[in-house]
């Protein structure tokens, strides 16, 4: 099965148990927890199933394309189901199921590792699930999100769709995989993971981005101001991947990072309670 | 009657477990108990995804009896026996039949009365509210809730089974009805089992997939193991938390033997053994503390026919030790020496600065270390060591691992040529992790690692960052035990107030507290990690408490001393001496200090005992000095008989002042000889409360 194939299984699974399916977003984020299909969705009463793939750029795991496990841009299949189930888990097993594993010849555990998410606010309780000793989703009960308690409680699903990919071809080189048929991983990612690298690590301007953490945070607060949260939300987006590329370029110290840190999760707390106001608050 | 409960919750984390399962039973049998019901046994057994309390109960609470009296029997009846008002009115306010009334002698003479039996109610009714509410009431280091419930639980909860006398016990918890079934092997075997008794249960979920009793499935994994390694000659590196782990974690335990390429056997043994336990949670193998090119995994199945698994796990490892490798080759690209610069950007703490004032700083304390404790040649490599421990920290290495900190320095120096001792000490900085962990080998890992802990504590302390109850953030009870292991294991003889007084001058001004407070706080800090070490090696309270009374001078003779009077408390000159030093103390109470001439002193029995006095304090001083307290202590009994004598005949507090504060001289140098040895004040003699004097 190629990945697109992979794609294509969760989307029809997801899409049945009745997940609307997002489209991608177009920001550049760390995960896919913090597109607005998932940070909105799960803050306030009304009840929510979503699935999408998102592109997530961490750019400190940027290898030149030289490892063939970790990239600094990878995909993540991301499933929000709110409130959660009582037979979440059996839904989550029945989709692997769906992907053709049998899993009577595998090892599936559910390990204990609860997701925390600083600059968001956000937190939850949950597990990496590893078939045969590989950590292919994270399975999380949302707590807090934008520094606000949750309620109904959403289950997060999060398929690391490269790792899965790898298990199912059986493949130790990331690069190897195949996306469709006649296209390969290395065909697509393979200069863009040697290019970004370069620029994550060397070519970054530490200046500009600086000043662009310092432009979004400004409109961010402006745009608050007007009770614009859906826009004020984006330009935290974009402080956030800023502060990510700077952290790449080794140039936030350890202050420094607690305080940028903090700077955004106040603007997203900002953005949250935005949010619930006229929804009321959980 | 058998009880069975079975909380089905999603994979809880095995710390979870253990303190849910102790909370569970602690909170029912208070309740069975409240409730006077009889239990006759009451155990648990779990996996991560149940929570199992089997118990032998009575089938109701006991039969209650009752007496209630009335009025005394000669008002009661009159004298042809016939029954009088008071004994119809007092009938008749019961609600019974004057006849049932019947005589009983009480303390206070004969009175008429009657007897009551009270039917007890069924268990089963005080199960269906004392279980539910021993649930509900439980409480875990993180709570979490799901879906649109209200219960906030380790991990969602599920099912409940709850049967008591082969028939189910109902309550409600959440919206969650219990009942008298459960289900198998989640993943294998998930059908629905019905258990009317323990045995029927034990072995229907078996058949499905699950062993319940934790410590068989221990078993199950050690015998496997056993059995794979006995051909290959090797064994286990050992990892109690990580069999602990796995045991918790799998329903039906399966080990199976992975192999990696030789080639990866180039890395040190830690970093190996590192990415197996904590990347892949499988246990590395080991020949002569060598590492082969196996490991060990547990698998939540019965078999790997088809060698998946297996194979899934070796894929995973690989990577991790390609990644292993990666970081190794990277980082010794790089001399410590010329990270260090680095380090100025770590920061150990806002006020206390970055690891690199950390460095400049453990240079200075390893320094006066080394003078005082017979180190002067190893000084010069120790101080290269407390420059260099903590530059591991901007290795990918340790970024990647944070748990082989100091270790991964240690390796690299070896692999850059410095010289052995400097190698060893990085190594060892960080030990020992725990009181079961062993202490740092070599003289100089042991003197940086005290170094590193007490400048850590007294900064913590010295910037008013308070340790209390469950909040620890710096591990500071961890660090101060790891002082106090060290002093004793190696024997080190170093007067510990200096040394801190030392660490507060090498921070300077960074220190708001006031030296005399941080002084205080860390004395107690340390008197409250000495008696819990102590105490686990299973020594008498009072015994620790009289030792630690001597004073924190030398924390290797406060270990000496207690560990003197934990040896002669047998003896049978023990506790006369006890109760000879109580009488000594109590004379003395308020008395002031007074100056001994023994010109003065005129009856035989007090002459006596100044010699024997004098001859015992000849012989303990050196005694003392060298920390031979047991024999110190042995000496000092001698003193017993001529004291004995003393307060028989000779009248302390005599009229004639002179004569009088001369006694009370002598007795105040006897006792500031004790004092020197334990507070003997502190310590309990049979028939006695503490401290009581007679």
């Amino acid at each position: 099965m190629s990945l697109q194939n992979l794609i294509l299984n969760l989307q029809k699974f997801w899409a049945d148990q009745g997940c609307y399916l997002a489209p991608t977003y177009d920001l550049e984020v760390g995960a896919g927890t913090m597109t607005p299909d998932t940070f909105f969705r799960v803050l306030g009463p009304r009840p929510w199933k979503v699935a999408y793939v998102q592109p997530s750029r961490r750019p400190t795991d940027g290898r030149y394309g030289e490892n063939p496990n970790r990239v600094q841009k990878h995909h993540q299949f991301q499933v929000i189901v709110k409130p959660s189930p009582a037979n979440i888990q059996a839904m989550y097993i029945d989709s692997l199921t769906a992907l053709g594993i049998d899993l009577r010849d595998h090892d599936l555990k559910f390990d204990e590792d609860d997701w925390e998410s600083p600059t968001i606010g956000a937190w939850g309780v949950g597990w990496s699930v590893m078939l045969d000793g590989l950590e292919i989703t994270q399975f999380t009960y949302f707590q807090q999100a934008g520094g606000l308690d949750v309620f109904p409680i959403p289950a997060e699903i999060t398929y690391g769709l490269e790792r899965l990919e790898m298990f199912l071809e059986e493949k130790d080189n990331i690069y190897d995989l195949q996306w469709s048929d006649d296209v390969t991983y290395r065909d697509l990612h393979l200069k863009e993971e040697r290019q970004f690298s370069e620029y994550n690590f060397v070519q970054a301007t530490v200046k500009s981005l600086r000043e662009s953490f310092a432009l979004a945070e400004k409109e961010a607060g402006q745009l608050l101001g007007k009770g614009l949260f859906l826009p004020a939300y984006d330009m935290c987006l974009k402080c956030s991947h800023a502060f990510n590329l700077l952290d790449a370029r080794g140039a936030i110290s350890v202050t420094e990072r607690v305080k940028m840190i903090a700077q955004i999760r106040t603007l997203v707390n900002q953005v949250a309670l935005k949010f619930v106001e006229p929804e009321g608050r959980p | 009657m058998e009880f069975l409960l079975e909380i089905n919750v999603e994979e809880m984390p095995s710390s979870h477990v253990r303190t849910a399962l102790d909370d569970l039973k602690e909170r029912l049998g208070r309740e069975l108990a409240a409730a006077k019901i009889a239990v006759s046994s009451l155990s648990a057994w779990s996996t991560c995804r149940r929570l199992i309390l089997i118990g032998d109960f009575a089938e109701s609470q006991a039969v209650r009896e009752g007496l209630v009296t009335g009025p005394p029997k000669s008002a009661a009846y009159a004298p042809d026996g016939s029954p009088t008002p008071a004994a119809l009115g007092f009938a008749r306010s019961k609600g019974i039949d004057v006849a049932q009334l019947e005589v009983v002698t009480t303390e206070r003479g004969e009175y008429v009365g009657f007897r009551t039996v009270q039917q007890g109610k069924p268990t089963a009714e005080i199960l269906a509210k004392a279980v539910p509410l021993a649930i509900t009431s439980l409480s875990f280091p993180k709570m979490m809730r799901w879906g649109t419930g209200t219960l906030k639980f380790s991990r969602p909860v599920r099912n409940i089974l709850c049967v008591f006398g082969g028939h189910s016990v109902r309550f409600e918890i959440d919206g969650l009805i219990s009942g008298d079934t459960t289900t198998g092997h989640k993943i294998r075997d998930p059908r629905p089992i019905r258990a009317a008794s323990i045995e029927d249960y034990k072995s229907a979920l078996r058949d499905a997939l699950v062993i319940v009793d934790p410590d068989e499935r221990r078993r199950m994994i050690l015998d496997q193991i056993a059995a794979l390694l006995a051909p290959l000659g090797a064994a286990l590196y050992p990892d109690a938390g990580l069999l602990r782990k796995l045991a918790n974690d799998v329903e039906y335990p399966f080990v199976f033997l992975g192999s990696f390429p030789e080639d990866y056997l180039t890395l040190p043994i830690e970093i190996l053994s590192t990415a197996m336990r904590e990347g892949l949670k499988v246990f590395s193998v080991v020949r002569d503390g060598r590492q082969l090119p196996y490991f060990l995994g547990v698998a939540d199945t019965r078999a790997d026919a088809k060698g998946f698994i297996r194979k899934g796990n070796e894929r995973v490892l690989k990577a991790r030790l390609e990644d292993a490798r990666f970081f190794w080759n990277q980082d010794i690209k790089t001399s410590l020496k010329k990270r260090a610069p680095a380090l100025k950007h770590v920061l150990f703490q806002e006020k206390l600065g970055s690891y690199d004032d950390k460095a400049q700083r453990l240079k200075k304390i390893a320094a006066y270390l080394a003078k005082r404790n017979e180190g002067e040649k190893i000084a010069k490599d120790l101080g290269l060591a407390a420059e260099l421990c903590k530059t591991d920290l901007v290795t990918d290495m340790v970024r990647e691992f944070p748990s082989l900190q100091g270790k991964v320095g240690g390796l690299y120096a070896r692999a850059e040529g410095l010289p052995d001792t400097v190698a060893s000490a990085i190594y060892e900085h960080y030990l020992p992790q725990s009181l079961e962990d062993e202490s740092p080998a070599t003289l100089a890992g042991a003197l940086l690692s005290i170094a590193d802990k007490l400048d850590s504590i007294i900064g913590v302390v010295g910037v008013g960052i308070q340790t209390t109850g469950s909040s620890d953030p710096f591990g500071l009870r961890r660090n101060a035990q790891g002082v106090c292991k060290i002093v004793i294991d190696r024997k080190l003889g170093f007067s510990f107030p200096r040394l801190v007084d030392k660490v507060i001058a090498v921070y300077g001004d960074r220190l708001k507290r006031p030296k005399a407070e941080i002084l205080d706080y860390v004395r107690d800090f340390f008197v409250g990690r000495l008696k819990y070490l102590h105490e686990r090696r299973d020594i008498r309270y009072d015994l620790i408490g009289a030792g630690l009374g001597a004073g924190l001078e030398n924390i290797y003779h406060v270990h000496l001393r207690i560990k003197a009077l934990d040896a002669l408390k047998a003896s049978p000159q023990f506790e006369p001496f006890i109760l000879m030093t109580k009488r000594v103390n109590n004379i003395l109470a308020g008395q002031p200090a007074c100056a001994l001439n023994a010109d003065l002193l005129v009856e035989k029995e007090e002459r006596d005992l100044y010699s024997a006095f004098g001859i015992v304090k000849e012989n303990v001083g050196p005694l003392i000095s060298h920390g031979d307290f047991a024999q110190a202590q042995k000496i000092v009994f001698r003193l017993q008989p001529a004291l004995n004598v003393f307060f028989e005949k000779v009248l302390v507090m005599a009229k004639e002042a002179p004569v009088r504060k001369n006694r009370l001289a002598l007795l105040q140098a006897i006792r500031k000889i004790l004092l020197q040895m334990a507070d003997y004040s502190q310590v309990v003699v049979e028939g006695e409360k503490p401290g009581a004097g007679r």
